[in-house]
Parts: structure tokens; C-alpha cells; sequence
């Protein structure tokens, strides 16, 4: 195949169908029937996925007893209260199984592409590729994280006896949005570096390594590297949000943190059509 | 135990296979640094509350380096292959071969141990010079016994590790039972923070468990944080141990085996 550049094939013409329908509402079509599959394929397995529930509700607690022993010794680390850690843990929880449940089964895929070849199929699918190779596969081993995580953010917020009010829960939302947006940013980088660099390996344990720093509040760390954390964007995972619920944000980085996860989506995907472009093909 | 003879060409094996995939050891070491979050942490609440039951910033770091060394020298990483192999049956060939399958997997997991060791040692040096207030105040004698002290370690975390994994010819939850295994261990082995930090009575404790053992010890006498007697303690502790785990293992290997039913070839 030269240069890898397809352009998207009507579906209707494609299929034969003329049900199909246009715009976003396609897109939404071909991830739902691919996440069924997905799904079904994994319900196969019942009880491993609810022995790995239960191991999910085992490291939540894990998490939340070991930090409790730096509260043996002090109040509160750079201003974060106990109760308040647990509202970063309990983030980090949510954030790193949306990350295990939708992000890290196409980077693993991702590697497969690359090293098989198989790529050169996917760029001949009449939806754009960026969607196809960046969502198209969901894991359900993680998906009872993100949900036992909110709850622990949501004792974590009760337990710092802070009220909640509309405008944080607003905030918070849309912070938590910018995280998942970036963090998906971060992915599609990752997944242009397999391209680039043909099957770099364990690129998984790169998004992993970026998300792990999230599991206490940037502050907890000392300079520079916190600052570092702050540009990385580390800061942006759960310290922002968790800020965010307990009312403690900066006002402007409700504007900074859509900005930047904006800014970092648009260059992800720019990036990846132009990798794309480069892309010669590696299937016989 | 017969086959010591097959461990040089079956380790000088797993030694090439991982020196072809150095760039993924490389990543290993470099994804390894919960114990240096750990660390970061304690440093905040040295510099805010000063240092906790007496543990200065340079305590810590000397601590978690040496903890975040020794993490990847752990044996624990069998219990994936066993579980691999068990699934795929990939498992059989091994059982026609002339050593025991557990040699297999130590040779392997030996070999990986070695590479990793031939990255982390040059690494801990450059700590050393490199970053302020870290160093180790030994001796020959102590060098001696910090050694001992880790290939008990290893013996140890690579035994227990073996007798979870057969756990797989009764079920298919082999990893998950080490996790929670591990996990549960972690609060009194060193890993969730140093013992003597933890509430008194989980310190008595993981005297007694196995767990301290696999990390905690190792880095206490490396830090000279232990009297003649308690080191005494911490060797018997960690001998019986792995006199138990290597019986139980035996007991489990005979009563499994007659189980296995390859999955594949």
C-alpha cells in the first residue's frame, strides 16, 4: 500500500445499506457493534471477571490503608488532609480503569497491528482510522474500577466534612472530562510512536507509568518535581479534578485544563494522519 | 536437590533471551519506581513535620533505593509462567524434559534476575556518587551478610511464588490468589512503608511472617538498622521459612501433577 492515505468510503456506498447513518451517529454504530463483540467475548469468562472485581475492591483498599501510615506521623501532607487523599486515590481509581477498560486493550492491539502488518487492514475500513485503531477494543476486567473509585472520591469528600455544592460538581465534571481527554491525547501519541518506531515494546506500561504518578495530590511531592508533574500532565489526572470537587480549584484552570487537553487531542490526532501519510505498509 | 548441573546452560539461555529484549528490561527498571513515590512522599512530611520516629530525609531515601533495587530482584515472576504455561499447555513439554519443571522456571527467572542485576548494580553506584546524602555505611562483614540476606530473599519470594502457582492445577485464579497473597504481605514486608513506622503490633508481627524477609530484612541490615540479635532472628526466621514453602511445595507438586490435564501442546 503507498503513503496510507485513505479517505473515508461512504458507508452507505460500502455497504450496499442506505440505513447507515452520516456524522458522528456512524461512528457511534461501528464502536457499538465492535464493543459488542468485544463484551460478549469476555462475558465468556464470569468468573474471572468477578474474581478480578474483587481483587479491583482489594488493591482500592490496599491503596487507602497504606497511604493512612504517613497519617500516623503528620495531620496533613502539603495541605491535603487524609480524607482528602482519599478523594485522589479514589480518582486515580477512575481514571486509571477508564484508562485499563478503553485505552490500553487498542494499545495493546496497537502493538499487534504494527507487528503483524495487520495495520494495512484497518487503514482500508471506511471509517476513519484514528477511531477505528483507538477505541474500537473495550477490556472489562478493570470496569469495576472507575465505579468503587467515585465512591471512595464521594466517603473522601463526606469524611472532610467539606459540603459539596452545584458549581463544584459542575467543575469537577468537566475537569474529569479534560483528564480522560488528555489521557486519551497521551494514547493516540503513544500509538504514533508504535507506528513511527515499528512495535515499540510495553508501551502500555508508558501510559501506565504517566497515570501511577496520579496517585497522590502533585503537592504531596517536592520541587522541582512537582512542577515537572504540572507539565507533564500529571496534575491534570486527579489532582485538578479532585481540587475541583472539594472546592479548593483555581478558577482559571477551568478554562487551562479544556485548553490544554483540547490543544493536546487536536496535535494527537494531527499527528497521527501525518504518521500515517509516512506509513508505508508492512503486510506481504 | 539433583540437576544443579542443568542450571549453567539453562540460565546462560534465559540470559540471551533477555538480553535480546533489553529494551523491555530498560523499561522495567525505569516503570519500577512506586518505592521512590513512597519515598517522595515521606520527604514532604520529613520537610513539613520533621522526621517521623526519628527517620531523617537521608533514612528514607537510602531506604527506598534500596528497596526499589531489591523489587526487581524478586522471584515472584513464575507465577505468570506457570500460569501461562498451564493454560496453554505449553506446561507438557516441560514435563519431558529431564529436570523438573520448577527448574525450568528458576533457570529462566535466574537468568532474567541477572540481567536485571547487571542494569540496577551500575545504577545504584551512580546514586550513590550522584545524589546527595545517600550512602551506605558498611563493612566487609556487613557486604557478606546484606548478600546472604538477598539470595535468601530471592530463594525464599522464588519458592513461595512456585508453591502459589501450582495452585493452577486445582484452579484458574493462580495469579489473582498471588496477588492478594503478595498484597496482604506487602504491609508487613516493607513495601507499603518501613516497618518500623507501621503500628507496633504489625511490626511484632512480620517478624514472625514470611514476608519481611523477601525485603524488609535485606534492606534493614543494608541500613544498619539491625543489633547482632535481631539479625540472628531475621536469618532463622527467613531459613524456616523456606524449609516450610519448599516442603509445601513438594507436598503440592505431588498431589497437582497427577491433575494436569494438557490444555494444549
Amino acid at each position: 500500500m503507498m503513503g496510507g492515505r485513505v479517505e473515508p468510503v461512504d458507508l452507505a456506498v460500502a455497504t450496499g445499506r442506505d440505513d447507515v447513518p452520516a456524522g458522528w451517529l456512524r461512528y457511534a454504530r461501528v464502536l457499538g457493534i465492535c464493543w459488542r463483540a468485544a463484551v460478549a467475548q469476555q462475558l465468556e469468562y464470569r468468573a474471572d471477571l468477578v474474581a478480578k472485581s474483587l481483587m479491583s475492591v482489594f488493591w482500592l483498599a490496599w491503596a487507602a490503608l497504606g497511604v493512612s501510615v504517613y497519617f500516623r506521623f503528620t495531620g496533613d501532607i502539603a495541605g491535603w488532609s487524609y480524607s482528602e487523599v482519599l478523594v485522589v486515590i479514589g480518582l486515580f481509581f477512575a481514571v486509571n480503569g477508564l484508562r485499563q477498560a478503553f485505552l490500553d486493550p487498542n494499545l495493546d492491539l496497537m502493538r499487534e497491528y504494527v507487528r503483524r502488518g495487520t495495520l494495512d487492514h484497518v487503514l482500508t475500513q471506511p471509517v476513519d482510522s484514528q477511531v477505528l485503531v483507538s477505541l474500537r477494543h473495550v477490556g472489562l476486567a478493570n470496569l469495576a474500577d472507575p465505579g468503587i473509585g467515585l465512591v471512595l472520591a464521594g466517603v473522601g469528600v463526606a469524611m472532610s466534612g467539606r459540603g459539596v455544592s452545584v458549581g463544584a460538581i459542575a467543575s469537577f465534571v468537566l475537569l474529569l472530562a479534560a483528564a480522560l481527554v488528555l489521557l486519551y491525547a497521551l494514547v493516540l501519541g503513544l500509538m504514533s510512536l508504535a507506528v513511527l518506531l515499528v512495535g515499540a515494546e510495553d508501551l502500555g506500561s508508558v501510559s501506565y507509568s504517566v497515570v501511577e504518578l496520579a496517585r497522590f495530590p502533585v503537592q504531596a511531592y517536592r520541587q522541582p518535581l512537582q512542577t515537572l508533574l504540572v507539565v507533564v500532565p500529571v496534575a491534570f489526572f486527579t489532582t485538578l479534578p479532585a481540587q475541583a470537587l472539594l472546592g479548593r480549584l483555581e478558577p482559571v484552570m477551568l478554562l487551562v485544563a479544556p485548553a490544554v487537553a483540547g490543544i493536546a487531542v487536536g496535535a494527537a490526532s494531527v499527528g497521527w494522519h501525518r504518521v500515517l501519510r509516512r506509513y508505508t505498509g508492512a503486510s506481504g | 536437590m539433583p540437576n544443579l548441573g542443568a542450571y549453567p546452560p539453562l540460565v546462560r539461555g534465559s540470559v540471551q533471551v533477555a538480553l535480546t529484549y533489553r529494551g523491555r528490561m530498560v523499561l522495567w527498571v525505569v516503570t519500577g519506581f512506586f518505592p521512590l513515590l513512597l519515598m517522595a512522599v515521606w520527604l514532604t512530611v520529613v520537610a513539613e513535620s520533621g522526621p517521623p520516629a526519628g527517620w531523617t530525609a537521608g533514612d528514607f531515601i537510602a531506604y527506598y533505593v534500596a528497596a526499589a533495587v531489591l523489587w526487581h530482584l524478586s522471584g515472584q515472576h513464575v507465577v505468570w509462567e506457570w500460569d501461562a504455561d498451564m493454560r496453554s499447555g505449553d506446561l507438557s513439554s516441560k514435563l519431558l524434559r529431564p529436570v523438573h519443571p520448577f527448574h525450568s522456571y528458576a533457570a529462566w527467572d535466574v537468568g532474567h534476575r541477572l540481567v536485571m542485576l547487571s542494569l540496577l548494580l551500575p545504577a545504584l553506584v551512580a546514586a550513590v556518587l550522584l545524589v546527595p546524602g545517600l550512602g551506605y555505611d558498611v563493612d566487609a562483614p556487613r557486604v557478606l551478610l546484606v548478600v546472604l540476606a538477598v539470595v535468601l530473599a530471592y530463594g525464599l519470594s522464588l519458592l513461595m511464588a512456585s508453591t502459589v502457582a501450582l495452585l493452577g492445577f486445582w484452579s484458574t485464579q493462580t495469579t489473582n490468589v498471588w496477588m492478594l497473597w503478595w498484597g496482604l504481605g506487602s504491609f508487613t514486608s516493607g513495601w507499603v512503608a518501613p516497618l518500623e513506622l507501621m503500628p507496633g503490633w504489625l511490626r511484632d508481627v512480620s517478624v514472625v511472617l514470611p514476608f519481611r524477609s523477601t525485603l524488609g530484612f535485606p534492606v534493614e541490615l543494608l541500613t544498619d538498622r539491625l543489633d547482632a540479635g535481631q539479625t540472628a532472628v531475621g536469618f532463622a526466621v527467613g531459613l524456616v521459612w523456606t524449609a516450610l514453602f519448599a516442603g509445601l511445595y513438594l507436598l503440592g507438586w505431588r498431589r497437582g501433577v497427577r491433575r494436569y490435564q494438557a490444555v494444549a501442546g
